[in-house]
């Protein structure tokens, strides 16, 4: 049975069509919001609505190009056809879960139950930095070498739910 | 510092992006990104909020431990204190380059600042002048401020230079370890003052000045957000 011609060619648009989408709405944002790069006043707002979509786009572009390797995976002409059409695929689902990852947080680990300890029980150097806060009689304390890192800390004081930054 | 309760929800914070010296936030409650440095929302559902700041202090362990003996510090979180900041951390980051620079009106990107935005006006006190003058009284818009620094010569507060039921402009002295528990005194009401803005003897006794919230910034982050920002000691 021949199939047209065209048909790897129509596949192969869109699988790269498919990857370049995805690719583009997971790196678009990483490379615009960086450390060491001035964001000019569009750029930021533009990297933050990809930001916002890319789990859905690059989820759908996944369904899609896995949809489209089912539908055209008999008419590949050729064993390296295949390969190439399975491997092709594969990235956009990569990227699909890659676009749900949030290379901040791998960086800067979050304190995702901060624990606290009384004054007297803290061993710290007298000059140590800290940035504090009283409310509602309570006082907490965040170090400055621990909020260096962390950069966020989400918490409740005082009755009052605050997070603090540095 | 912010508040993290708006438009009905409590929200938790998520790091999301490094924006020159700051960074961006989102919230996992609605995808929104904010700010860092203003608390503004600036893309997703909540677009436009404003967070409230919570005001908050850069002190010496010494000097918060003493004044606060049942306070609660947040603790290290073991696998990753291998990985948290050298105390001189800032001295290192002095030598980092900088995007974006504002060398005007003789400043340098990394040079320390003391930010007050307050008052329809921002301000900004050279960091070093404020440590070698240790009592500053000056004005951010029309409102007359000092910036006192406290009796461990590293931790710095700012407050509003105006006395609940005195008339004008209070003028105060730097006592200097004359008294134990005093580090100023005013000339109005004759009353002396501690390091958290409160008298604690004299006419006054009980009475607390006004705390202004301020930002330790680099030169460059400061006045990449302040555009109109005026410099303590400088004429524009």
């Amino acid at each position: 049975m021949n199939f047209p011609q065209q048909t790897p060619r129509r596949f192969a648009f869109l699988l790269l069509g498919f990857l370049a989408v995805s690719l583009f709405t997971v790196v678009y944002p990483i490379y615009v919001i960086r450390p060491f790069r001035p964001q000019g006043p569009r750029e930021l707002p533009a990297a933050l609505v990809v930001a916002r979509v890319r789990p859905w786009v690059a989820l759908l572009s996944a369904v899609a190009a896995i949809a489209v390797l089912a539908r055209y995976w008999r008419m590949l002409p050729r064993r390296w056809c295949r390969v190439l059409a399975a491997v092709g695929t594969g990235l956009v689902a990569v990227l699909a879960v890659l676009a749900r990852v949030n290379v901040y947080e791998l960086m800067f680990h979050p304190v995702d139950h901060p624990a606290f300890a009384a004054v007297n029980e803290v061993k710290l150097d007298k000059d140590d930095k800290l940035i504090v806060v009283k409310i509602g009689g309570s006082a907490r304390a965040y170090p400055i070498r621990a909020m260096g890192y962390h950069h966020i800390v989400n918490d409740v004081v005082g009755g009052t739910a605050l997070v603090a930054t540095y | 510092m912010w508040t993290r309760d708006v438009a009905g929800l409590r929200l938790t914070f998520h790091l999301a992006g490094i924006n020159n010296q700051n960074f961006i936030m989102r919230d996992e409650e609605t995808g929104t990104y904010w700010q860092q440095i203003s608390g503004l929302a600036i893309s997703g559902p909540l677009q436009g909020r404003q967070l409230t700041l919570v005001h908050s202090d850069e002190l010496t362990f010494a000097t918060w431990k003493a004044e606060e003996p049942q306070g609660k510090m947040l603790k290290d979180v073991p696998k990753y204190a291998s990985e948290y900041e050298a105390k001189d951390w800032d001295v290192r980051m002095k030598r980092v380059p900088t995007v974006i620079q504002f060398a005007e009106h003789g400043m340098k990107a990394r040079d320390l600042m003391l930010g007050i935005r307050a008052f329809g006006a921002s301000r900004a006190f050279p960091y070093e002048q404020v440590m070698k003058e240790k009592l500053v009284k000056d004005h951010v818009g029309a409102e007359p401020v000092l910036l006192v620094v406290g009796p461990d010569n590293e931790s710095v507060r700012a407050f509003r230079d105006r006395i609940a039921g005195v008339e004008g402009t209070p003028d105060f002295y730097r006592l200097d370890g004359k008294k134990p528990d005093a580090l100023l005194m005013d000339a109005a009401t004759g009353s002396e003052w501690n390091f958290q803005g409160c008298a604690v003897a004299g006419k006054v006794k009980g009475v607390c000045l006004e705390r202004i919230p301020m930002l330790k910034d680099y030169w460059f982050d400061w006045r990449n957000y302040n555009p109109k920002t005026t410099i303590y000691g400088k004429k524009l």
